[in-house]
């Protein structure tokens, strides 16, 4: 009798289980779907063109095996794309952190009103439209009238144009448009450190650096690592600027991976490199974040 | 009670949510690419039902064939009150996105049914690679009355004896000149007004004259930042030294000549002496804006569309002329503008297409209206001028005056797309890395030709 009942209960239980599984893997399903649809299968897609010679006429694509992988090692455009990218993700990633950090620092002690208006003012640019900001910046760098030679009296200079100045006027927009989302994120993130310990250390006699760099940091760690891979994603995948100001001019300066890919595929009609600069720019994402994971997680002790 | 979602029918709910997915992902090309488009005709509610046909129209924008002011609407009405059993459904493209999004189309095989634009896509892009339907068909009984007004427009309408565009209109590209800064600058006296040309020595005259006299922040913008316009930068480059873009078979690059170097060394010493300004940051978009606004004196892309596009912007004469040339005679680059079929495969729609077409093209109601909508003039003889008696002819006289002058139309050699990459990195090669002119049209023809 008992070991009947200890039966129906082990059984009981599997059920449960199981049922709770079940209705997991529905919740699952629309978002699964769409991975899988939207994401797994364009990546598999993408993988297997990499080893095509593919035109706009994709019935006449042939394999070629890893031809587009070896073009790619030759290629001067693609080289200057990927060490433009490079720049790109090592100057901006640490500058919009340490920057975000700062801010959401200076903003986080003030009143709530404060608060609130500084935010809404540096994520302003996040959720203005890239075309709408594009066009201001552009006007701004206008070497006949546009704002920047205005003020530094340096008409006709074209900052879009020059090959020594492109780069770093893409960087310093870019710059303007990620910061948004880690202030706030800082701002958050700092309201939740637990403030018994920044009161125990002062007690202690800490320094407010000392306060910083030991509690504050520590507990914002896991914010920091949100903020660091999104930003080297953004930066490593920056299109759209680069499309709608200088379409990778002058010479190939700002010409990016993401550019580069896009020019290949749409302008050129070479579909099958184009995917192999994708795969190749999706290994280096991956090992960026695996890196910056590595380190943050050392860090945290 | 509760009731527990079985094993059974979470897989019922499961298969039915990917069969319907998977039904989304593949719907036909019609419903699916219409999402932001606009249906025009009174028989849309009926479908392909009972022997209707729907077919999809995409277009550039060509005067008022697209653009925000598209007239497509009424072009369709009047379609349908013809042919109420073929339904037409379009979309307006543009020049910066147009491409992208019809290369998407292509490989996603969710092309529209018809598109209308010039050769250099319709034939040397998507007719050599086999994408589209032959139109001799069509052509039949037409070709006379086109090749009466231009046999160039014949030749580039085909491609290995099948026609991949069945022609609307054409027009010449050309440049324009701020009439009263000239004026000011007293550089009229370089310009022959009788026929609106110049020779080559006079445009240099005339950019240094307004150079010096300090009325514009520049004389003029040579735009190399994107593909954009660069018909102007051709014609420019071409008739300078009357060089040519191509040979006459149309199927090798000729920029490296002497004739086209000597003109791009020209050009180089003109931006070094600040008689013309080199923008690798600008497209003829961003060059016309500054010539709208007074900063350029000249643009080197200008037709019948841009003066009327920029029409309510500029508080001067924007006055049409030749591009300059050596011997006074100039050759101007030509617009051919017209409709090609994507082959869905599908007869019934290649066919309505045919109709649409045909309607659009040679109905003896619709077809001057149909170009007089493009803003430019016929490719038939027949149709005479189009714009004689309306408002528009004053406008339009000013430009009928370049057509004699329509050169070659080498649209359509080979490489096409990727040559247009080439040609403005080769401009800035020139302009901003003072690669030799020699050097950087080398490299040119080498990465552009077959």
């Amino acid at each position: 009798m008992a070991q009947t009942q200890k039966a129906n209960k082990a059984h009981s239980s599997r059920v449960l289980a199981r049922r709770e599984t079940i209705s997991a893997y529905l919740f699952m399903l629309p978002s699964l779907l769409f991975f899988v649809g939207f994401v797994l299968v364009p990546m598999g897609m993408c993988l297997v063109y990499s080893f095509l010679d593919m035109g706009i006429d994709t019935s006449a694509a042939t394999f070629t095996g890893l031809n587009n992988y070896i073009e790619m090692v030759k290629d001067p455009t693609f080289i200057r794309s990927l060490w433009n990218t490079i720049l790109i993700v090592v100057v901006s990633v640490p500058v919009v952190t340490a920057f975000s950090l700062w801010v959401g620092s200076a903003i986080y002690p003030m009143r709530s009103k404060m608060r609130s208006f500084f935010r809404c003012v540096f994520y302003l640019p996040v959720v203005t439209g890239s075309v709408a900001v594009t066009v201001v910046w552009k006007w701004m760098f206008n070497p006949y009238n546009g704002l920047l030679n205005q003020i530094f009296g340096t008409t006709g200079f074209d900052w879009l144009g020059d090959t020594r100045t492109a780069i770093w006027c893409i960087i310093m927009i870019l710059f303007t448009t990620s910061i948004g989302q880690p202030i706030v994120l800082y701002v958050a993130a700092l309201g939740n450190v637990d403030k018994s310990l920044e009161e125990a250390a002062a007690i202690d006699g800490a320094t407010r650096l000392q306060i910083f760099w030991k509690i504050k940091w520590a507990q914002i760690m896991p914010t920091t690592l949100y903020v660091l891979v999104i930003t080297t994603i953004n930066s490593f995948q920056c299109f759209a600027l680069i499309q709608l100001l200088t379409r990778g001019g002058p010479l190939g300066t700002t010409s990016t991976l993401m550019y580069y890919i896009f020019d290949m595929a749409y302008n050129y009609q070479r579909f099958g490199y184009a995917n192999a600069m994708g795969v190749v720019l999706a290994i280096f994402i991956a090992i960026f974040s695996a890196i910056q994971f590595k380190v943050a997680q050392s860090d945290n002790g | 009670m509760k009731h527990f979602i079985s094993r059974r029918d979470f897989l019922k709910v499961a298969g039915a949510v990917g069969a319907a997915g998977a039904l989304a992902a593949c719907g036909g090309s019609s419903s699916s690419s219409t999402a932001a488009s606009t249906s025009a005709s009174s028989s849309a509610a009926s479908g392909a039902a009972g022997g209707n046909v729907s077919i999809s129209l995409w277009t550039y924008p060509i005067g008022s064939w697209g653009g925000t002011e598209s007239k497509l609407d009424d072009i369709i009405a009047a379609f349908n009150a013809v042919h109420p059993e073929i339904t037409v459904t379009y979309e307006t493209l543009d020049y910066q996105n147009g491409d992208n999004l019809v290369t998407s189309a292509i490989t996603a095989k969710e092309t529209p049914d018809l598109i209308m634009e010039g050769p250099e896509r319709l034939v040397s892009n998507w007719g050599a690679n086999n994408l589209m339907v032959d139109l001799s068909d069509l052509w039949a009984g037409t070709e006379e009355d086109i090749a009466a007004v231009s046999a160039s427009v014949v030749s580039a309408c085909q491609l290995d004896g099948a026609y991949y565009e069945y022609p609307l209109c054409m027009t010449t590209h050309c440049m324009a000149i701020n009439y009263e800064v000239f004026e000011q600058a007293g550089a009229l006296q370089y310009l022959d007004q009788d026929t609106r040309t110049w020779t080559t020595d006079d445009f240099v005259a005339a950019m240094e004259t307004i150079r010096d006299s300090g009325l514009t922040a520049v004389p003029g913008i040579l735009y190399c930042g994107g593909q954009g316009g660069d018909q102007g930068t051709r014609a420019l480059v071409n008739n300078l030294y009357s060089g040519t873009y191509t040979n006459p078979e149309h199927t090798e690059y000729t920029v490296n000549s002497p004739e086209n170097v000597q003109a791009l060394e020209l050009l180089k010493s003109m931006v070094d002496n600040q008689s013309l300004n080199a923008n690798a940051g600008f497209q003829a978009s961003d060059e016309l804006q500054q010539f709208a606004n007074g900063t350029a004196a000249v643009t080197f892309c200008w037709n019948a569309s841009n003066k009327a596009q920029y029409a309510s912007q500029v508080t001067f004469t924007p006055y049409a002329m030749a591009f300059p040339s050596d011997d006074g005679v100039p050759e101007l680059c030509g617009g051919i503008w017209g409709f090609g079929i994507f082959d869905s495969g599908d007869a019934a729609r290649i066919e309505a297409a045919k109709t649409f077409i045909k309607f659009v093209c040679d109905d003896e109601n619709q077809a001057a209206e149909s170009v007089r909508l493009t803003g430019f003039f016929p490719v038939r003889e027949s149709l005479g001028d189009v714009y004689e008696g309306t408002d528009q002819a004053e406008n339009m006289g000013e430009f009928a005056s370049l057509m004699p002058y329509l050169g070659d139309y080498y649209n359509v050699a080979p490489n096409w797309t990727e040559q247009r990459q080439n040609w403005f990195n080769m401009l800035q090669q020139i302009m901003v890395n003072n690669t030799p002119a020699q050097e950087a049209a080398d490299a040119f023809v080498e990465a552009s030709n077959p």
